[in-house]
């Protein structure tokens, strides 16, 4: 991997590590509800980053620049780390690492489901991403791309489906979302 | 972290003039019962935000407090949802600098004798204060146990003297854009508006809360007046309220025009009746840790024996 990639890799981690120091109390904290806090710090730079992934897209389709070709991956693991992470902290701290009760609380609850499958989406391509399944990988680019595409619309409207009132940052992830899916679509049918 | 709670409640925080440990910043922790020492204390939360409100006169209530541990008075005073500061639980003691609480009226209006407008001070002045530590359960499933200084709403009420046709009590909070940033912003319709049906309001739990911790409501909490409805989710404990009006119908909510199929005019703590998105069987009580697990709903907020009868007649499904 090259060093901009690593560094651009890195620099998308920070608000990982920033997030575990303030957990283990070395600096500042994570406030009154701080599982809460862990949870959603986790999902909310887990769709930024799936979200900045998918805007390589059309980034590497027009502005020429091959640099930012190999990012994609990496990046999109990152994207997986977060929201893995997300899940975890959810199934293991919110819930006392219940599994029946976490099993029960997803399928009660709608934005839950949303959520789930587009964590597993982003699993599946993660799992599929390994050196050994490389020809596969390669061979089935368009499909893989079209699950991490879902992913991200269902990590979007999980986000949105999630807030109480109209909030604006939610409202701003599904458009962007929308319109990069809009533009994959056009792309795939040779329209652009 | 069980441990840590027994250990270091043994003081109870109430008790503690807040003077005292204030001089101190390590005691302060301790005996403000904190039951998670956190740096976050020292850095974020600023000497602004030690308690500096008035110290207030009060007598202890025992017959209608919890004997739970209490939460933080730095839990309580920066995890709020106040949307007229901002949408994060944290905007509101960031963004309340602004805000100023005195002076102070509420109007009332409505089918009552005493109608009129009333100085805070004089509110303060011609009731008796009181202590009152209970529980407070927000409808997105988490709570805290907070040690309320107030004057039991009934008595405000019989003052005022509403008439036979007075069936409902409907309040209204300020709208000021100018000090509360967040209603520049139309996320709710502001101002902020609940209601109570009037043996809810004239209900000996019903709170006209002033205080907290033995001093003045800070602006983040609702001052300098709001109510605490225990048995019901907190977004019925309206804060700094301006207006009170007495009437024959039920009152529109704020929340029920957001979101009518979510958030009903009763909003009684059940966790028989889940949140459309979310269940309401369990919550978050606040304070126990990283760890602490999530703990069984009870019905009413664990007021069921108080408030129980209110309801006998009621579908709580239906009406929720």
């Amino acid at each position: 991997m090259r060093y901009g990639t690593r560094l651009i890799i890195f620099i998308s981690l920070i608000p990982f590590i920033d997030l575990n120091l303030k957990a283990f109390e070395i600096y500042g904290g994570l406030g009154a509800n701080p599982v809460e806090t862990m949870i959603h710090t986790n999902g909310i730079w887990g769709l930024r980053i799936l979200i900045a992934t998918l805007m390589l897209g059309p980034f590497n389709r027009y502005s020429g620049l091959k640099f930012f070709k190999q990012l994609a991956k990496p990046l999109g693991l990152v994207a997986l780390f977060y929201i893995l992470n997300h899940f975890l902290s959810y199934a293991i701290i919110d819930q006392g690492g219940d599994l029946k009760i976490v099993i029960v609380d997803i399928i009660e609850t709608p934005y839950l489901i949303v959520g789930w499958g587009g964590f597993l989406c982003l699993l599946s391509v993660g799992v599929v991403s390994f050196k050994s399944l490389q020809p596969w990988y390669k061979k089935n680019r368009s499909t893989i791309s079209g699950i991490v595409y879902s992913s991200a619309v269902l990590g979007a409207w999980h986000y949105y489906w999630n807030t109480k009132t109209i909030e604006t940052e939610a409202l701003i992830y599904c458009l962007i979302v929308c319109v990069l899916v809009l533009w994959r679509v056009k792309v795939t049918q040779g329209k652009l | 972290m069980i441990l840590k709670i027994r250990k270091e409640n043994h003081i109870k925080s109430f008790e503690i003039t807040p003077e005292k440990s204030y001089i101190n910043r390590r005691s302060l922790i301790k005996s403000l019962g904190i039951l998670s020492a956190n740096p976050f204390f020292s850095n974020a939360f600023a000497e602004s935000n030690l308690p500096h409100q008035k110290p207030l006169d009060f007598i202890k209530n025992n017959q209608y407090s919890t004997t739970e541990p209490v939460n933080s008075f730095e839990d309580i005073t920066t995890y709020n949802n106040y949307y007229e500061f901002g949408l994060d639980k944290t905007d509101p003691y960031r963004f309340m600098t602004k805000f100023k609480p005195l002076p102070w009226t509420i109007t009332v209006t409505g089918e009552a004798e005493n109608t009129g407008t009333f100085n805070y001070e004089d509110i303060i002045a011609t009731n008796q204060l009181e202590e009152r530590i209970y529980r407070l359960r927000c409808v997105e499933a988490w709570s805290m146990v907070i040690p309320w200084i107030g004057i039991p709403l009934l008595d405000i009420i019989k003052k005022l003297k509403p008439t036979s046709n007075a069936k409902y009590v409907a309040f209204e909070t300020v709208y000021r854009p100018n000090e509360m940033p967040g209603q520049r912003r139309r996320n709710l319709d502001w101002p902020y508006i609940e209601g109570l049906t009037i043996e809810e309001a004239t209900h000996p739990l019903s709170l006209l809360a002033v205080g907290l911790y033995g001093r003045e409501l800070p602006n983040q909490n609702g001052a300098p007046l709001r109510l605490v409805i225990p048995w019901k989710y907190g977004f019925k404990s309206i804060k700094s309220i301006e207006k009170i009006h007495f009437q024959e119908k039920q009152p529109p909510t704020t929340w029920n025009l957001a979101a009518a199929n979510e958030y009903g005019f009763y909003a009684n703590v059940n966790p028989e009746v889940n949140h459309p998105r979310w269940s309401q069987a369990r919550e978050r009580r606040l304070g126990l840790g990283f760890f602490g697990a999530k703990q069984p709903t009870l019905m009413f907020n664990g007021y069921a024996d108080a408030v129980g009868h209110l309801y006998s007649h009621l579908d709580l499904k239906k009406y929720f």
